[in-house]
Formats: C-alpha cells, sequence, structure tokens
C-alpha cells in the first residue's frame, strides 16, 4: 500500500468513527470542488450551495460503507453528482428558471473576476472582453445541456477527472463516457457559435 | 475520432473558456453542514455548536473568563479585610484531681 493510501485509509478510519474534527478537515479539504461542480451542474449558487452540504451530510451517513474500492474523491464526486442529478429532475419538475440566475451570476462573475484573463494576458481590452464574454456564453450554454452530457463534460474537461474516474463516478462504461463526451462537445461547440452569432446580430 | 482531435475540433478557446471559473469565491459550506447534522441527529454531533466550528468566537469566551476573574479578585480583596484576626480559643486541659477511694466504715 502507497503511504498516500495509508494516510487516506487512516483518515477514512477517522471519519467512519464519527470524528467531528475528521470531517471538519473533509469539508474544507473538498468544499470548493464540490462546489464548483454543483453550481456547473445546477447553475444556481443558492441550489449548489443547500446541495454542497447536503453531500457532505451524505458522506457522513455513508462513510462506513465506504471500502476503499475507489480514491475518497471519487466517492464524494460520485455522492454530489448522484444527489444532484436527482435535483435537477426534481428542479425540472418544478419548472425551475434556472437560467436567470445563472446569466446574472455568470455576468457578475465575468465582470468581476474576470476569470484567469489579466491585462498581461491579453494585448488589448476588446480581446479581454471578447474572452470574458466567450467564458459567460461557454458557461450558459453548459447549463443548457442535457445533464448525462453536462456531466461528463463537466468531470473531464473541467475538472480533468481521468477517464477510469469519470467512469467511476458515472458508473459508466468507458465507451458510453467517450461517446457521450464526445456528443456533448459537439453539442457545446454548436450551442456556443449559435450564442455569438445571436449576440453578433 | 482520438481525444485529441475532438479537443482540437473543440478549439483551444472554447478549451479555456470551459475551465473558466464561473462562481465567486466559494461559500462556508463547513457552517452549514454543523447545522443540519446537528439539526438531524438531535444535537448528538457538532452539539456544542462552537468548540468544532471553523471559526470558534474565541474572543468572546476569554474576555467573558477575564470579566469573571476580576470580579472574583475585587470580591475577596473587599471581603478579606472584614474577616480580622481569628479568636484565641483556651483549650488547654485543667489538671487531673486523683481522688482515692474513702475507706469504708
Amino acid at each position: 500500500m502507497e503511504p498516500e493510501d495509508k494516510e487516506e485509509a487512516r483518515f477514512v478510519a477517522r471519519l467512519a468513527a464519527r470524528d467531528e474534527r475528521a470531517f471538519n478537515e473533509l469539508v474544507v479539504l473538498y468544499q470548493e470542488r464540490v462546489f464548483r461542480i454543483l453550481l456547473r451542474m445546477l447553475g444556481r449558487r443558492d441550489e449548489a450551495e443547500d446541495m454542497a452540504q447536503e453531500v457532505f451530510v451524505q458522506v457522513f451517513k455513508a462513510v462506513s460503507t465506504f471500502r476503499g474500492d475507489s480514491k475518497l474523491s471519487t466517492w464524494i464526486y460520485r455522492i454530489a453528482v448522484n444527489l444532484c442529478k436527482n435535483r435537477v429532475k426534481y428542479l425540472k419538475r418544478r419548472k425551475s428558471d434556472a437560467q436567470d440566475e445563472y446569466e446574472a451570476l455568470a455576468e457578475h462573475s465575468a465582470l468581476t473576476s474576470g476569470s484567469g484573463f489579466t491585462s498581461g494576458d491579453v494585448a488589448r481590452p476588446d480581446q479581454m472582453v471578447e474572452g470574458m464574454q466567450l467564458e459567460r456564453v461557454v458557461q450558459l450554454c453548459i447549463v443548457e445541456l442535457e445533464p448525462d452530457f453536462r456531466e461528463v463534460l463537466i468531470l473531464r474537461d473541467v475538472e480533468d477527472l481521468s477517464y477510469d474516474e469519470v467512469c467511476e463516478v458515472t458508473g459508466l462504461p468507458e465507451g458510453t463516457v467517450k461517446s457521450r463526451l464526445h456528443r456533448a462537445r459537439g453539442m457545446l461547440k454548436q450551442a456556443v457559435q449559435r450564442k455569438m452569432g445571436e449576440r453578433a446580430r | 475520432m482520438s481525444e485529441a482531435e475532438d479537443k482540437e475540433e473543440l478549439g483551444a478557446d472554447l478549451l479555456s473558456a470551459l475551465k473558466g471559473a464561473p462562481e465567486q469565491e466559494s461559500p462556508d459550506v463547513l457552517a452549514g453542514f454543523q447545522r443540519k447534522l446537528r439539526a438531524r441527529s438531535g444535537g448528538k454531533f457538532y452539539a456544542d455548536g462552537w468548540s468544532t466550528s471553523r471559526h470558534p468566537p474565541i474572543n468572546t469566551y476569554l474576555i467573558t473568563s477575564l470579566l469573571m476573574l476580576a470580579v472574583l479578585g475585587s470580591v475577596y480583596a473587599l471581603l478579606a479585610p472584614l474577616s480580622g484576626e481569628p479568636v484565641k480559643i483556651e483549650n488547654t486541659p485543667q489538671p487531673v484531681q486523683v481522688i482515692s477511694p474513702k475507706p469504708a466504715p
């Protein structure tokens, strides 16, 4: 067993013993990644925040069933993705209008953070604005994708998980993941082109 | 189609825009998690509500403790002089007289 695995096994043992401080460490360690995935999947900050808390409550409940067959992070992602899919279905039933709020959020973040674009990266301000606009459009288009395609795209292309990890999180065979990812990228590209065209007009 | 070809078709701009973070700072999930768990476990977990939180209000507890110490100190300083000197108690035993029994008539 690798030293890293041993450390994780010790940590999981503390979690299984319901050590509150271990759970604090766990939440602090994973909250950002879990929240980021949920926000991209759900498209709403309030929903993502509530769901992130729920993910860790589920981890608390089920940690004694974690056998260490996969990495702890992968297991947590799986819980997050499954909860998220259920929530998406529920919100769809309620016909919740996530789009407006997400649009406002994306607009706000694009203007406040610049999300990686700095004056050093982009030679001209108009190019920077163009980059931010593309980023915003991409975020909107991700939310519009079907959840099955959205999840593989987020896990693979945004979170940089390996194919093995994506398969473990989604419970899908590798072939299905690859084909869904291919289709998701195609759909995203089309949607972005369509939206950019609309904005240009 | 291979992964590389797939990504090439998607375009570098689109790929980098995909990774661009949409959110501002992430929320404090810990406080909400502790609150939910405390409520659902009926107070079994995270029972005290502050010692396990990420930012326990240490200053409040520290100031309260120091204030209590100051109050106790001033009460002692006020009451100690009133107690005065202790009264001396004479408790040395009297000398024992041995009375011999009267002879029988």
